[in-house]
């Protein structure tokens, strides 16, 4: 194998538990698949499995990545093939296991070793600041962070940037999950501009609150592939941006309610 | 110049002054060659001792009074020091009070401060950038943040009531200047406009320093 990574790793993280950190990785993990890049989906939260439960492939595990960086199994072995993208792989995490089963080391040298293979790595981070956190990190080469639109997940969004800096990863950029325009409207939720003057970070996009990802995720389909959900098209933009493509519709200048309701119509036709 | 014979030694609290020859000047000369190698490091150090066969008691008050304002060393008050923190304190009577905080040392800080990074300081903090909530400012002196301050700042640590905070925009999580603690009041107080606060009468007076913009 020659040395000289090609791939870029990615961390999804968010400090706060239960803001879409895992829903995240896999739709932007299955978009990029999409578009045709090799991905590996790296589910860092071990003993508390469940990437490989909203990507649907539970039933294909035999090693996990504690076998790898054990050397029980091969790398290849343990990577779970998707059932639709020929391109898309999952190293699940173990379930029976705790956090203190891998070392960041050997977290850097795994990730290394899938750069060498893959176009992208992307990292579901396990919520917290802890071990399984700072293993998370090691190995990324950026960021994305998840908030959605309340103080206390901004909060934590916040204290993950100041982390991340601290560790070299600088310029995370930000995913505001689950805005309910009808709220921001009346005043009830946080703005888009009220999340971004406190954390001050680059917007890659922002997903409306939608049944739609539920749906998905119950069904171990991401919601990227659905064409006609809206998050499914807010997920499609996210991975447009990652490759570097310029998507104008949800891009920060363009997120005012004018601009998004409009959008909502066009989807919605209402 | 051969070097006058100071030997710096770092112990576990502190740090430790071995010197040679008994000329002020020389000594004082060799000694800021010295610190300046590395003023970063050591400012702020905790002394725990000058020690010199030909020292007199003058030429280590001198040198401890040169630490202590020049190089912002903290003191210890260990037995063999009392006479010499007599003296000192004395010293700082004489001193207008007032003053202390205008001449202090202060720290920049570049870029924003997020939610669990503090900066304390045994002087006057700038921050040019944000101080977000859930990050802390600790200053014996001044606080000054160009940006938004929305975290906690405590001015005039340990018994200074003339310090200030000023901020473009001061909206603190708390605000305490020695040992005064305010809150803003409730519901969304978003000035546009610079203030600075400081202590009038024991109570924390906010105010723009800018009036008439």
């Amino acid at each position: 194998m020659e040395k000289g990574n090609k791939g870029i790793s990615i961390v999804v993280t968010s400090g706060k538990g239960g803001v879409g950190k895992t829903t995240t990785s896999a739709n932007i993990g299955t978009g990029l698949a999409m578009q045709g890049y090799s991905v590996v989906v790296l589910d860092a939260d071990i003993g508390l499995r469940n990437l490989d439960v909203v990507m649907g492939l539970e039933n294909r595990i035999v090693y996990d990545i504690v076998d790898v960086v054990n050397k029980n199994c091969k790398l290849k072995q343990a990577l779970i093939k998707d059932k639709r993208h020929e391109k898309l792989f999952l190293l699940p995490a173990a379930q029976t296991k705790d956090k203190t089963a891998v070392s960041t080391s050997q977290m850097v040298e795994l990730v290394n070793e899938l750069k060498e293979q893959y176009d992208y790595i992307i990292i579901d981070s396990p919520a917290g600041i802890e071990q399984g956190f700072q293993y998370s990190i090691a190995g990324a080469d950026e960021a994305i962070i998840v908030t959605t639109p309340e103080v206390s997940a901004v909060r934590d969004a916040d204290r993950v940037i100041g982390i991340l800096e601290a560790n070299e990863i600088y310029q995370p950029k930000l995913i505001i999950n689950r805005i309910r325009q009808d709220m921001v409207k009346r005043g009830d939720m946080m703005t888009i501009d009220d999340i971004l003057d406190i954390l001050a970070v680059k917007l890659l996009g922002i997903v409306p609150d939608d049944e739609n990802v539920v749906v998905s995720t119950n069904r171990g389909e991401p919601v990227v592939m659905d064409e006609k959900a809206i998050s499914g098209r807010a997920y499609r933009n996210i991975v447009k941006r990652i490759i570097g493509e310029e998507v104008e519709l949800l891009n920060l200048d363009e997120i005012n309610q004018g601009r998004f309701s409009k959008m909502m119509k066009l989807f919605f036709g209402r | 110049m051969s070097n006058t014979g100071i030997t710096i030694k770092g112990v576990s609290d502190g740090i430790f002054i071995y010197v040679e020859g008994n000329d002020y000047e020389k000594i004082k000369e060799a000694l800021e060659i010295k610190l300046r190698e590395n003023i970063e490091f050591f400012r702020g150090s905790k002394l725990i001792g000058i020690e010199g066969e030909e020292l007199t008691l003058d030429i280590k008050t001198e040198i401890m009074l040169l630490l202590k304002y020049k190089y912002d060393f903290v003191l210890m008050k260990d037995d063999t020091l009392n006479q010499i923190q007599k003296k000192i304190e004395t010293f700082d009577e004489h001193k207008n009070v007032t003053n202390i905080v205008e001449e202090g040392m202060t720290k920049f800080v570049h870029g924003t401060l997020r939610s669990g990074q503090e900066v304390s300081y045994n002087g006057n903090i700038v921050v040019i950038g944000d101080v977000n909530p859930g990050a802390v400012l600790r200053a014996k002196g001044n606080i000054i943040v160009l940006g938004l301050l929305r975290g906690i700042a405590h001015a005039g640590l340990g018994g200074n009531k003339n310090a200030v905070v000023a901020a473009y925009s001061l909206l603190p999580t708390q605000l305490r200047i020695d040992d005064i603690i305010v809150r803003p009041p409730e519901g969304d107080s978003h000035y546009k406009y610079p203030e600075i606060a400081r202590v009038i009468e024991n109570k924390v007076i906010i105010e723009p320093y800018l009036p008439n913009k």
